[in-house]
């Protein structure tokens, strides 16, 4: 008899709270939408399942010693996850859009206007009392709206780990939702004259450039501000192993196995963040909230970035793609190729919006360096 | 009052962190076309680089014939001159 009641008494029905039970009705929520809906499958099916693998109880898989809390102290807490993410996106990168038309890095950058906005957004909740938000727990909150899933969560594991479960799965989600978040503001910021603005053919641009090119961004990085080099310094050594073409096996590891590995470990880890005693609050509500405003103002601020550029130059760029300034590569210049087609449909944009996609990715980086920078340093 | 601090710590950081991105990459924009002119014009005497860069060094071994892809390529480019030729006329007869 007293085993049976042992055995009951270490049962996982016996042990379950309900904030448990709510989590791994999340966690599978998270799974439903991955594989249901295809909302960022590759990540939100480690992380679903991490999240509801943290939460069995009496498991204590994201407790101390246990496995994803071992993932997590390994790669997320050193930031090195991250990190090697950002090389294999490097090596995934093509920076020829951009280098044909360097005016669209502005549009990348007025695209980071988000995630400042979003920061004084946090603050004021807390000065006003809402909640209860430190400086660095406002910047990391705010980097969500750099669109960047590595970005966010090397921030946030560096400024406000506690509060990285709800950042990471914030920035994730709103990475999935681009094709539903930035149409409706997209169209309500331009007219149809200017989303059938035709622009000019881009150059050929050549391969001595694109090797050329990120170590001119590693060296301006190294010079005028190092806390960015960990992001843009693995960003650059990705690319750079696939432009000079050769080292072609270590660029094929690199985008594949080696980022498909790390991905796997990264969901798993961040699941682990999805324990019941920190994600159920209104915290990480305020979190989602937040994240999608920054997201919202990232958007429109690249649209009307572009369109003050119109105002000023006679080279005319269609405001569409200065939606793709937030990063989320290559989702955002999908969505302002579609948009494009569906004015015109022969105006293509996919490829002049890489650009500013692309600028958005060092842009955010920079916010990311100059967050780091502020707060820690 | 520490909230008024917040607050003015938040402002701060959000021009100078606004300002910077736009400082930093302006300056990336220079320099990157300063880049582009020089590799252009010294390219203009020097030749370009090959396109698929320099042959790189591979254990794999393809086990087909390459008679296939090669064909393939040729039939690539005479497409790709016909394509050329029409659009050319196109435009001439559409001024």
């Amino acid at each position: 008899m007293d085993q049976i009641i042992r055995l009951w008494h270490n049962s996982g029905l016996y042990q379950m709270e309900p904030g448990q039970a709510v989590m791994i009705a999340i966690g599978m929520l998270l799974l439903y939408l991955a594989i249901n809906k295809n909302f960022e499958p590759l990540l939100l099916v480690p992380i679903g399942f991490g999240g509801v693998l943290a939460n069995i109880p009496g498991a204590g898989l994201a407790e101390h010693g246990g496995i994803l809390h071992l993932f997590y102290t390994v790669g997320i807490e050193s930031g090195a996850f991250p990190l090697i993410i950002f090389m294999g996106v490097g090596a995934m990168t093509d920076f020829g859009p951009l280098l044909s038309n360097p005016r669209t890095l502005f549009l990348g950058a007025a695209a980071q206007f988000g995630i400042f906005v979003t920061l004084m957004g946090a603050v004021a909740l807390s000065a006003f009392g809402v909640f209860d938000f430190s400086l660095a727990d406002a910047a990391a909150i705010g980097i969500i709206g750099g669109a960047d899933g590595p970005t966010s969560i090397y921030v946030a594991s560096k400024l406000a780990p506690d509060l990285l479960g709800a950042i990471a799965v914030a920035s994730y989600s709103y990475m999935a939702l681009v094709p539903l978040i930035q149409p409706p503001i997209m169209r309500a910021l331009t007219t149809e004259s200017e989303r059938k603005i035709k622009m000019v053919q881009q150059r050929h641009v050549s391969h001595r450039e694109k090797i050329v090119f990120p170590l001119l961004l590693l060296l301006l990085v190294a010079f005028l501000l190092p806390d960015a080099a960990p992001l843009l310094g693995m960003f650059c050594f990705g690319n750079l192993m696939k432009e000079c073409a050769v080292v072609d096996r270590l660029r094929n590891t690199t985008h594949n196995s080696l980022i498909n590995t790390v991905t796997i470990f990264l969901g798993l880890a961040v699941g682990s963040k999805l324990s019941a005693d920190k994600f159920l609050d209104l915290t990480t509500l305020g979190i989602l909230l937040l994240g999608m405003i920054a997201f919202s103002i990232g958007t429109a601020s690249g649209v009307i970035m572009a369109k003050v550029m119109n105002k000023i130059s006679t080279n005319k760029i269609n405001p569409l793609i200065g939606s793709a300034g937030v990063s989320a590569v290559p989702m955002a210049a999908r969505v302002s190729n579609k948009l494009g087609l569906e004015t015109d449909p022969h105006n293509f944009l996919l490829m002049h919006a890489m650009g500013p996609n692309v600028a958005g990715v060092i842009g955010s980086a920079i916010a990311a360096g100059i967050m780091i920078n502020y707060i820690a340093g | 009052m520490e909230s008024s601090s917040l607050m003015s710590e938040g402002i701060s950081l959000m021009l100078f962190g606004m300002g910077f991105v736009f400082v930093f990459l302006t300056l990336l924009v220079i320099v990157t076309s300063l880049m582009s002119k020089i590799i252009i014009k010294y390219e203009k005497s020097a030749g370009v680089l090959p396109e698929d860069g320099v042959p790189s060094p591979s254990t794999f071994i393809p086990h087909h014939e390459t008679n296939a892809p090669l064909q393939a390529e040729a039939d690539d480019k005479t497409l790709i001159s016909v394509l050329t030729a029409a659009v050319h006329k196109y435009r001439s007869r559409h001024k």
